[in-house]
């Protein structure tokens, strides 16, 4: 049954494709939505079963599809597992994805390419689904593969305009680099193991087979394929150039799955990062790093998608600082708050910018909280949600990961998140006020927003709203349901309950002074930010990082490519080539002026001949 | 004595016609360093006792061939201006002689490896010859007869001017 | 008078024929250059001939003559006929053996 979780998906993708390549003018839409919102419906369905079975206390879910390769120690099977972790997994990215796939068939109606869109939208579904079910390394690594796929097709959705095109290779390219780190893992990981299987239950079984140095450096080079998936730094510029693709694809990839992937595998190799404890505490570096990093660069934005993916960004170092120290449960449930929260925030902005016409830059928005009311609300809660704000979700969630970073006394750590916090407020309450609060900019007509953008954002608001109290610990008086669920290999602090409060009311108070700094500064008029002092010309012109990367990296490239292939190639490989084909052709002609014609002179050739061997006769005679 | 003067006029006859043959521009003066040269082979004949070989030289060998050669020369009838060009003709046969150099030089090592002599013996006269001829050697006698009839015909056949024969004229 | 003489001086007129052969472009020195060759190994048989003592050189040197004979009708129409077709005695102008130039 798990299988057909992940095979649905594809199968509907195939479908789809195949009929709007047949025809690609017909616009058959109400094929198209049955099909691709109803399969990842089903597979929400069958999701939920799986998590049910597992509730009642079953054990993990195997399931094996066929074998693909079997070269002596080498066997690799196309097989899926459902653990706790997975199970949670594909439920929340099922049901989000299905509410994302109903808010799509209403952004894309008027495209001509819907079809293509679903197709490749259920594609990226399948992938995502393989990606977390899989059984092992190699399967996990062709689910990983085919999401950077997907999202390259996704990115590049709006193909005629060509610098959509250079943001999805800009995904791909990175994505691509980080794949290296990933793969030099995997292969460390299966030749340190030495053919005792390659599942990740034999290979948790076997971790005490491999050494510690090999251990921490298969650790680093996964976290090197994290960085690229889940956009960390250094890998994460291809971000914020990625939100050219439709609304819908920036909510369910870039918010809610696809960048999460990294955060999963990392809890996925609990086992192995539970070993090595000083890459898991680079990797919070990196992580808290990230954070503030994103945090600062958002607060000056003005494009309200580009605001949002940084925020997924920094959102995500959380999730690495929790997983990096070890509070894997932790990380995981951020992961599922911020489905929520973070989907629901790029739904809004989509309906936002339905309604003003394509208008994307905050600053000229204003005013929209009578008209568009619904997105108002709904958004309002996700914003108090992700600014850590209680009794929404993102408070126990985020709350959680900084009580670890302090309780395991990584202080300059929880220094950075809780700073970080404070600037998430600032930023997504900045964002609010501006374009529902502000003076509105224009008085054009709004576009009406249709419904099936709407209701999808109800729902996604309950979740912000009560989701977290799936994850509440004891101090609040809850069983940390979620975490017991999931029995993953935390690191276990224990801090007494009074710091827990001390530092979760630090918390509230950081989130509201943000707030009220965004008020201050917004609500009211809201000029456009220049860049006057030197800081705000970094901050806005997000620290010059792609600019460096252009210069270090992509220039000498492209020159070295034009000199191989102006320079090298023409001159040496085809010079040396021209130069055989001048010796023999010059050789020939020199040859085929024997051939004149002239009996007389073959007759010389003859008497030549004759003239040589006699010499060589009277040499022999001992006359010479 | 007698012999050793007699041989070296007659290999100065035929050294000096070959020579003659050989060099000279026009053709009919190379036609007649050819004669030349015949006729002391015939000499040489007699001097090696076969008298026979000797006449049947000239009456063939001269009085035939050297006078068809003749004939078509001054048939063909070639002006001064249309001889062929030969700019380059004593370079062409310095070198050639140079090449052929060795050739002789086994030629004469090889036959003169044989420690020979003269033997005395009697003229090779008609007598002797036509005995051989119509008993060891009658095959070859009686093919060579042949030889020289398909030689006439095909001699006839190359040499007539082409006769088209159109259907009308047919008959 | 020995037979080396002979022998030296067949060798030389051979060597004589074929720079003849090889070095004039007249046809008709070409022709008495092949002859010249031919008579010299006549010489050779007769020579032979005298120093065996046995008559068989001469009979084949007779022969010989004959084929010579055959021989110089043959050149000499071919001779006739190339004239008719090319006006020309020039060796050097027949040189279709050197094939067609591709292109």
């Amino acid at each position: 049954m798990i299988s057909l979780i992940v095979v649905l998906p594809f199968l509907s993708a195939l479908l789809m494709g195949v009929v709007y390549l047949s025809n690609t003018q017909k616009k058959r839409n109400t094929f198209y939505t049955l099909v691709g919102v109803g399969t990842p419906a089903v597979s929400a369905v069958l999701s939920l079963m799986a998590g049910a079975e597992l509730l009642q206390g079953a054990q993990t879910i195997h399931y094996t599809l066929f074998q693909w390769v079997n070269i002596g120690e080498f066997n690799i099977e196309v097989a899926f597992m459902a653990d706790r972790l997975s199970v949670v997994m594909v439920a929340f990215i099922t049901v989000i994805g299905t509410l994302i796939h109903i808010y799509a068939a209403g952004y894309m109606k008027e495209d001509a390419a819907y079809g293509k869109f679903f197709a490749y939208f259920n594609l990226f579904m399948g992938s995502m689904l393989l990606l977390v079910l899989a059984d092992n390394p190699i399967m996990m690594f062709v689910g990983w593969e085919l999401v950077g796929l997907s999202s390259y097709l996704l990115i590049g959705f709006y193909h005629h305009d060509s610098a959509n095109i250079t943001a999805a290779n800009k995904a791909f390219i990175l994505n691509r680099v980080g794949d290296f780190g990933f793969i030099m893992a995997i292969s460390l990981l299966f030749v340190s193991l030495e053919g005792n299987g390659f599942t990740f239950d034999s290979i948790e079984a076997n971790i005490g087979l491999i050494n510690h140095e090999m251990l921490a450096l298969i650790g680093t080079l996964l976290f090197v394929g994290a960085m690229g998936k889940s956009a960390q730094i250094p890998l994460y510029v291809w971000l914020p150039d990625a939100m050219a693709g439709p609304t819908p694809v920036s909510a369910l990839i870039h918010a809610a799955t696809m960048v999460t992937a990294g955060v999963y595998m990392v809890a996925r190799y609990s086992f192995l990062y539970g070993e090595i404890p000083n890459i898991g505490l680079f990797i919070a570096s990196v992580g808290a790093a990230s954070a503030l990093f994103a945090a600062l660069i958002a607060s000056y934005q003005s494009d309200i998608k580009k605001i949002l993916a940084y925020s997924t960004m920094s959102q995500l170092g959380y999730m690495f600082i929790a997983v990096g120290l070890g509070a894997y449960s932790s990380g995981i449930f951020h992961v599922f708050t911020h489905a929520f929260f973070k989907a629901l925030l790029f739904m809004g902005a989509g309906a936002v910018i339905i309604a003003l016409h394509h208008e994307q830059n905050i600053f000229k928005m204003g005013g929209l909280k009578k008209e568009l009311k619904l997105v108002y609300i709904t958004m309002f809660v996700a914003t108090l949600a992700i600014s850590g704000i209680p009794p929404f979700a993102g408070f126990f969630s985020k709350d959680a990961i900084l009580v670890a970073a302090f309780a395991s006394e990584h202080y300059f750590i929880w220094g950075v998140g809780s700073l970080t916090a404070m600037l998430t407020a600032f930023y997504m309450f900045r964002l609010l006020f501006l374009v529902f609060h502000a003076a509105p900019k224009s008085t054009n007509r709004l576009h009406s927003v249709p419904n099936s953008m709407t209701y999808p954002l109800v729902i996604l608001a309950c979740g912000s709203a009560t989701a977290g109290f799936l994850g509440l610990n004891e101090a609040y008086g809850g069983g940390s349901w979620f975490n017991t669920f999931l029995a993953l290999p935390d690191v276990s602090h224990h801090i007494p309950h009074a710091t827990e409060y001390m530092l979760g009311g630090l918390n509230v108070i950081l989130g509201v002074l943000g707030m009220g700094l965004a008020y201050k500064m917004f609500a009211k008029e809201a000029t456009e930010v220049k860049a006057d002092t030197l800081f705000k010309k970094i901050l806005m012109n997000k620290f010059y990082i792609d600019e460096l990367y252009d210069f270090l990296i992509i220039k000498p490239l492209l020159f070295t490519s034009h000199f191989i292939a102006k320079v090298i190639d023409p001159k040496i490989f085809d010079g040396f080539i021209n130069l055989n084909v001048w010796g023999y052709t010059a050789t020939a002609t020199l040859f085929s002026k024997l051939q004149n014609g002239k009996v007389r002179y073959y007759a010389l050739y003859i008497l030549a001949g004759v003239s040589a061997m006699s010499c060589y006769m009277l040499f022999k005679l001992g006359v010479l | 004595m007698l012999e050793i003067s007699i041989f070296s006029i007659l290999a100065l006859f035929m050294l000096g016609g070959s020579i003659a043959m050989l060099v000279n521009k026009q053709t009919l003066f190379s036609a007649f360093g050819f004669l030349v040269a015949m006729i002391g082979l015939a000499g040489m004949f007699a001097l090696l006792d076969s008298r026979f070989l000797a006449l049947a030289q000239i009456m063939v060998s001269v009085g035939a061939v050297v006078v068809l050669s003749m004939l078509t020369i001054l048939t063909i009838n070639a002006k001064e201006e249309n001889l062929p060009h030969e700019p380059n003709k004593y370079k062409w046969i310095a070198f050639a002689s140079l090449l052929v150099l060795p050739i002789t030089l086994l030629i004469y090592k090889s036959t003169s490896a044989l420690y020979a002599s003269f033997a005395t013996m009697q003229t090779i006269n008609s007598k002797v010859v036509g005995k051989l001829l119509f008993s060891e050697w009658v095959l070859p006698f009686e093919i060579v007869s042949i030889l020289l009839l398909s030689a006439m015909v095909g001699a006839i056949v190359i040499a007539r001017k082409d006769v088209v024969q159109t259907q009308g004229e047919e008959s | 008078m020995t037979p080396e003489l002979f022998f030296l001086l067949s060798s030389v007129l051979f060597s004589i024929g074929l720079v003849g052969l090889v070095a004039r472009r007249n046809l008709f020195v070409l022709y008495m250059s092949i002859e010249l060759m031919l008579s010299s190994v006549n010489l050779l048989l007769a020579t032979f001939s005298k120093v065996f003592g046995d008559a068989s050189g001469s009979v084949i040197a007779l022969l010989m003559i004959a084929v010579i004979a055959a021989e110089a009708a043959l050149f000499l129409a071919l001779i006739i006929h190339m004239y008719r077709s090319s006006r020309t005695i020039d060796s050097d102008t027949f040189d279709r053996l050197k094939g067609q130039i591709n292109d």
